[in-house]
Formats: structure tokens, sequence, C-alpha cells
């Protein structure tokens, strides 16, 4: 599950600013802090979020997926290759500080994953490209940046036509390694070279739609901020630079 | 090669696409394969090679049990051209395209130049696919199909953005497949290419085939074809209008009754 | 009435293109009219649009020759595959098809009513509440019609408009052309479609190798559609009927007034000699 999920949680239903600001938060978070245990406190805030936007099953399951190659990589770097001490679990004898650095890294990674995939999960195009309007936001910014939310769902869509074409040609999905990685080509071209194509009739029907008219849109529906929200907000940015100074005061010492 | 579909049933989650289809097709048969949008044309097609598997039923190819293959083994049997070729061209250039299959196949290359002959891109061959317009991209999807040789061909929506010339050379390759025993299976809006290329017209409503009848009967039965939201080629219309004999439906078959009679000019 | 747009020995090339896409061509477009520009694949005809329409070279780039003129206030396009005309951001048929008079920064009010009036043309009303990207190939291609109505254009460029509709639908889009020229647009046609697109043409430019070959009348010009071919075969000078009824008309007057009942028996005087061989 990747991808705008619609839905009527909090997150839904909040001020598109605001559950960015949130997964923002959580991205930044994970960068600020530096030990194990502070880390995977705030991949457990990352589950609440994920909870409150009533996506957790789906996007834990994601970002299982997802991170776990990442971790079995880690672990066997940090936790065999580390320097000693040396702590026993279970059957194998690990390093302590490479299991704590594989431990933070792995957490990292959970929380900015499952921040991101409930952002794009709970956060509909549609509503933040109107709330960008009505701040008066050039049209040509608003669009990257929904294009960008979507263009993963967009993609693996094709990919599943383009795979099923190419089958129908003949294509092997089995064999050596060698012959696997050659098979990507015939898969992978047509994905770019067909997105390409259709960038360019869309960058056309947007342009004859007035998307470029330097006019300031009219928001048809512009997203309801509150005042609380935007304190929310606020006090996100305060924890952190509160995190980011906590973290540089202690590296100092 | 002879194709069967037996009891197929087909969902897609809740909605049933496919409620008992039952279709035989003979080789060398070239069939149409009419209905409108989301009455299972595309669903039914997709079960030919093994895109798909039915909820119920049997699927089979000549001597081949479609649920015991992948749709890569069916390559070797059945060519399916779709309607978008952008989803599958990505070579250096034409040639090489239409290459591909063949070479997935382990062909030899030679099949290649007769292919691009046939279908007017000979001219065109050494071009990236997207270097031509995109009705000439669709020929080249037919092109790397007919050059892996399949004994059974299902096409969906052949002629769709093709001009008249194009839509010619597509009717004469599939003729010319159909006289060497290729089962030929269109998905088609165009009933001026269902009038040339099809001896057989199936129309399939609510998942079940509403009517299996010969072309020259089908496109005759105005009524039949107004209950089915459908309008007769200009070349049939006039053919019935003038009650020729022999119920011409293809356009040189209409010209000739036209031509065997002395014409009386209305005053205009 | 003043001429929309005007093309004085114009030429255009794409950028980094080896030939020009057209050379020397003059055309003048002007309101209520629907003009169909056809001729074989990679003759220029999609070119053509964008050039009178204003968006080449201004979006796709390229080099222009020659005299323009757009008098046109705005010009709207549309193109064969629907799905990639949509904006992507809008979770009603409603919010897509008000995009355009939103861009314009147009009164709230206004927008409305302006994607109302469009949905109403395109007879798409009913599924201003549906998710566009849940609509099937014929609803989206009405409702992008109707998004580039809703700007009020005066110049309306089509380019194989109906090639993902099935029959029904494909009629049913290609007989509203006329109404929207009835407004004061002028309606720019590129399609291969000329059996569904002679019944509704004013006028036709026939395109080869990126020049304007022909120019005139559907019947003056579309001389190699089916009907054209029929009418030779019954000996019918030129220039030819551009559809069925007209044919008819002037070969076998009595068949088309009765219609297609096989057991009347023509009568004497019109139609095919009684005393000739029918085959």
């Amino acid at each position: 599950m990747i991808g705008y999920v619609p839905g009527a949680s909090a997150l839904h239903r909040a001020h598109p600013y605001t559950t960015l600001a949130a997964a923002a938060a959580l991205l930044m978070g994970a960068f600020a802090m530096t030990g194990p245990l502070e880390v995977w406190v705030l991949v457990a805030a990352a589950a609440v979020f994920a909870a409150v936007g009533g996506v957790l099953r789906a996007s834990a399951r994601t970002a299982l997926l997802l991170s776990l190659p990442v971790w079995v990589l880690l672990f066997v770097l940090h936790g065999l290759l580390g320097p000693d001490p040396r702590v026993a679990v279970g059957p194998v004898v690990l390093s302590a500080p490479g299991l704590a650095r594989a431990l933070v890294l792995g957490g990292r990674l959970a929380a900015i994953v499952l921040g991101f995939l409930t952002a794009l999960a709970a956060v509909s195009p549609h509503r933040l490209v109107e709330a960008m309007t009505a701040d008066g936001a050039p049209f040509g910014r608003a669009f990257l940046l929904a294009s960008t939310l979507t263009v993963l769902p967009r993609m693996r869509e094709r990919a599943a036509r383009i795979l099923e074409a190419q089958q129908c040609r003949g294509l092997r999905l089995r064999g050596s390694p060698l012959s696997r990685l050659k098979a990507l080509v015939p898969l992978a071209l047509p994905l770019v070279l067909g997105a390409l194509a259709e960038v360019d009739e869309q960058v056309l029907a947007l342009d004859a739609r007035g998307a470029a008219s330097g006019a300031r849109r009219t928001a048809l529906e512009p997203p309801r901020d509150s005042t609380w929200q935007r304190a929310l907000r606020w006090t996100l940015l305060l924890f952190v630079v509160a995190a980011y100074a906590w973290k540089f005061w202690r590296l100092r010492r | 090669m002879d194709v069967r579909l037996a009891g197929i049933r087909f969902s897609y989650g809740a909605v049933e696409a496919l409620r008992g289809v039952d279709l035989a097709l003979a080789a060398g048969e070239q069939v149409a394969l009419l209905g409108p949008n989301g009455a299972g044309k595309t669903t039914l097609t997709r079960l030919l090679v093994a895109l798909r598997r039915p909820s119920a039923g049997r699927v089979t190819v000549g001597d081949w049990e479609v649920a015991h293959r992948r749709p890569d083994e069916m390559a070797r049997r059945v060519g399916y051209v779709f309607q978008h070729a952008d989803q599958q061209l990505f070579a250096r250039s034409i040639e090489e395209d239409v290459a591909f299959g063949p070479r997935c196949l382990g062909l030899r290359r030679p099949r290649v130049g007769p292919v691009l002959e046939e279908l007017g891109l000979a001219a065109v061959a050494r071009l990236h696919p997207y270097d031509v317009p995109a009705p000439t991209r669709k020929l080249v999807a037919l092109a790397g199909v007919l050059a892996m040789e399949p004994r059974v061909l299902v096409l969906d929506e052949p002629t769709a953005g093709l001009d008249r010339p194009q839509r010619d050379l597509v009717v004469e390759a599939l003729r010319g497949r159909a006289r060497d025993g290729v089962t030929v299976l269109a998905v088609s809006h165009d009933l001026g290419f269902v009038a040339e290329a099809a001896d057989r017209v199936v129309v399939m409503r609510e998942g079940r085939i509403a009517e299996d009848r010969p072309v020259r009967e089908l496109l005759w039965d105005a009524p039949a074809l107004r209950g089915l939201g459908l309008r007769p080629p200009a070349t049939v219309e006039v053919s019935v209008a003038l009650r020729l004999g022999g119920r011409p439906v293809r356009t040189a078959e209409v010209v000739e009754g036209m031509r065997g009679v002395k014409w009386r000019q209305a005053p205009e | 009435m003043t001429t929309l747009v005007t093309l004085e020995r114009v030429s255009f090339g794409y950028p980094g293109a080896a030939r020009p896409a057209l050379t020397e061509v003059s055309l003048e477009v002007r309101p209520r009219e629907v003009l169909l520009v056809t001729g074989p694949a990679g003759a220029g005809t999609s070119t053509l649009l964008l050039v009178a329409t204003g968006f080449a070279p201004r979006v796709v780039g390229g080099t222009l020759g020659g005299v323009r003129r757009l008098a046109a206030r705005r010009c709207g396009v549309v193109f064969a595959r629907p799905w990639t005309q949509l904006t992507g951001l809008c979770s009603t048929v409603r919010d897509e098809v008000a995009f355009g008079p939103a861009s314009l920064g147009l009164p709230r009010a206004a927008v409305l009513a302006a994607a109302a009036r469009a949905l109403e043309q395109l007879r798409v009303a009913h599924l201003a509440d549906r998710d566009p990207s849940q609509l099937s190939g014929g609803e989206l291609q009405r409702v992008v019609v109707a998004a580039a109505l809703a700007l009020e254009p005066d110049v309306l460029a089509l380019d194989d408009p109906a090639a993902e509709l099935d029959p029904e639908a494909a009629d049913a889009l290609y007989d509203a052309l006329p109404s929207f020229a009835a407004g004061g647009t002028a309606v720019l046609l590129a399609t291969p479609d000329l059996q569904r697109a002679a019944r509704v043409a004013t006028r036709v430019i026939g395109v080869a190798d990126g020049r304007v070959v022909a120019d005139g009348r559907p019947a003056e010009v579309l001389t190699g559609t089916d009907v054209a071919l029929l009418a030779r075969a019954a000996d019918c000078p030129p220039p030819f009927p551009v559809d069925v009824s007209a044919l008819l008309g002037r070969i076998a007057p009595d068949a088309s007034r009765r219609g297609h009942d096989p057991s009347d028996a023509p009568p004497a005087g019109s139609g095919p000699d009684p005393g000739a061989t029918a085959r």
C-alpha cells in the first residue's frame, strides 16, 4: 500500500500541512535521536501516527517489507563485524556497540518509512493543492509536490501492465540471476519511455486548462485550518529544534 | 489451431465479469468480439494467455490446458496484441523491437524482415519506436507479435487510431494468417474493420454471449444492430439498401455488386 | 466576422528534428466552423492543431517560421488518451471540470457556473460527484472535453477524441460538435475516423507531408472515403456525397426513403436498371 487511501480519520480531516508537519517531524526527529531506546520510542510514535490515520496495519506491513532486507544487512554488518565488547544473543555472539548501532539505524528507517507511508495515505493530493492555492502558492509548485505524492501508485500500475505485455511476448522471469537482470530492461525502459511520452501530453493538457495562466487560482474548497492545528505545527517544529539542540549539546559533552 | 472455452466464470472480487461463457473457435476462423465496455470482452481474451485464471471452467488452446501454463509459455502458441502499444516498445530501433519476441522464443531472426515489409514498416525499421507517430507504433506492436508466428492471434482494438491505408494492411495481414490456419480473435468497435476481417461475430453483454452469428447475417440485420447500439458500416448500409445479392459486406464485394448493375441517377 | 486564427506560409519544426513538420501552411480559422484536418499518419495533422492553437512552439518548443495571427482569446485542446489529460488532483468530476475556470482566477460562483454549463453540454452532469479515476473510457473522455469547454475557448482542437470510445459514445461525441460551434467556438478536428467526421465537418483541410494540399467543402476534399468509393462504383459524377443517406438519395431514392425492408420491390424509373444483371 503506497499512495493515498481515502478515509475519515483525524489525519484525513486535518489540514494537510498538519499531517505533513507531523511526518516531517518524525523524519527529522529520527536523525536527531542517537540512542536505540530514543529511536524506538520515536518508532512507537510513528506507529501511533499511523494508527491515528487508520492505516497502521497496511503501512506497517509495507514498511516491514521494505525495511527487512536493510535490517538483515545492518545486523550482519554491524552486529557480526562490529567492535568488542561482545554480548550473547541466543546462539550468536554479537558486538554490543554494533548491535546498538544497528538498532539505531534500523529504527530510523522504520520511523521514516512508517511516517512517509502514513503521510502519503492520509494527505489527498487534491486537498494539498487546494491548501497551497488558498495560500497563493503558484500552481507549478503545488502540482509538482502533489505529483510526487502520486507517482508511485501510477508507476506501479503501469509497471504491472508492462509486465503482462512483455510476458505475452515470451519474456521469462525465471532462470539465472543474469537472465533475470537482463529481463529488467524490457520492463524498465517502457516504463520510463511511456511515462515521458505521457508527460508531454499532460503538460499540454494542463497548460490548455490555464494552469500557467499566471492568475491567482481560485480555491474552491480550501481545507479548514484552526488555531490549535497551527499551534500543533509550531510545537512540532519546536520539538525538532529541541531534539537537535539536545543532540549537539550531548555531542559537545 | 482451435481454441475452446467451456463453462467459464470469472470474478473481480465481488463483481462477476464472466457468467458462464462457452465458445469454440476453429483453426483459420476469423472472429470479431463485440459488446459494450464492461461486457467482459477483454477479460475473456486475457484468459487465453493465462494472464487471468477463470474461477470455473476450462480453457484449451489446441492440446494445451491453459490452466497448466504461464503467460510466457502461452506466447509460443497465442500472440496477444494489446490495445496500447506503448506499454511494450523499448528497443533502440523498430527492427530490434520486433525481433524481441522471436528472440525470447528462441526463433531465428530472419522472420522480422518480411513482417516489417508486410505492415509498411520497412522504411522506418532503423528508427526509434518513439520517433514515429502513435498509430505507426501500433503497427510495430502488431509486427512484434506476428513475427512470433503464433497459431492463434488475439487482438484488442487493432485498428483504433489507424488511418484507412494502415487498417487495410492489418486486414490483409490477418487474412493471410487465417488462410494458413491461424485462428484470429479480434475485439473491436470498428465495424468497418469487422466487415473486412471477420467471418463470424460474437457479441457479449453483461458477462455472457448474447449473439454468435456469421458476419454477413449480423451486419445485414439492422434491427439487431440497433438493439446493440451499433450502426452498420457505410458499405453495408448501402449494400442492404440496394438489396445486393449474396449479402456482400466487404468493400470490394459491395463495389463488385454495384458494378454489375446499370445505374440511373436520380434528378438533382 | 473576425478570423480567429490566420496562418500565412507558416513552417514549424520540432526541436531536434531533421525535417520540418509543417511547410508553408496558409490557413484561416473562423468562428462557428467545424474544421476537419485529415492526412496520412505523420503528415502533420496533430502538429497543425498545436500550431493553430498556439501551443506550438510555446509549450512544446521548436521553431516557427512565417506569420501567425492569433485573435482567439483562449484555445482548448483534447487528445485521444483521456487519462493523460486529468490533473490527477481532483477527487470529483465537478472539480476536474472546474479546474480550468479556477485557474483563471474567476470568482468561485462563476467557476462553478461554468463547470455546470460544460457538464450539461456533454451530458455528464450525472457524473459530477464521481471520482474521475473510476470512470470508464467513454465517460472520462466526455469529462475531459467538458473540462476544455468550461474555459469557453474560442478555438477547440480535438485530436482523435473518440479513439477510446465505443461506437455509441463516439457517435454522441461527434454529433455534439456542431452544438459547440453554434456557440461561436471554432472546432478543429484531426481524426482518421472520416465516416463520423464527414457528417459534422463544415470544411476539410487535407494535409500531406507537412503541406496543405486541399481546402474546401467535405464533398470536394473527401474523395477517398468508402461513400465516395461506392459513389464512383455507381457512376456518380463528382462532387461525391459524404454520407450514406446523401448517396442513397442520389442513386436509389426509394430505398433510402423506405428504409431497409428487403421485401419491398423497387419501383420502375430509378435505382438499378431492372433489365441489368444484379449480382
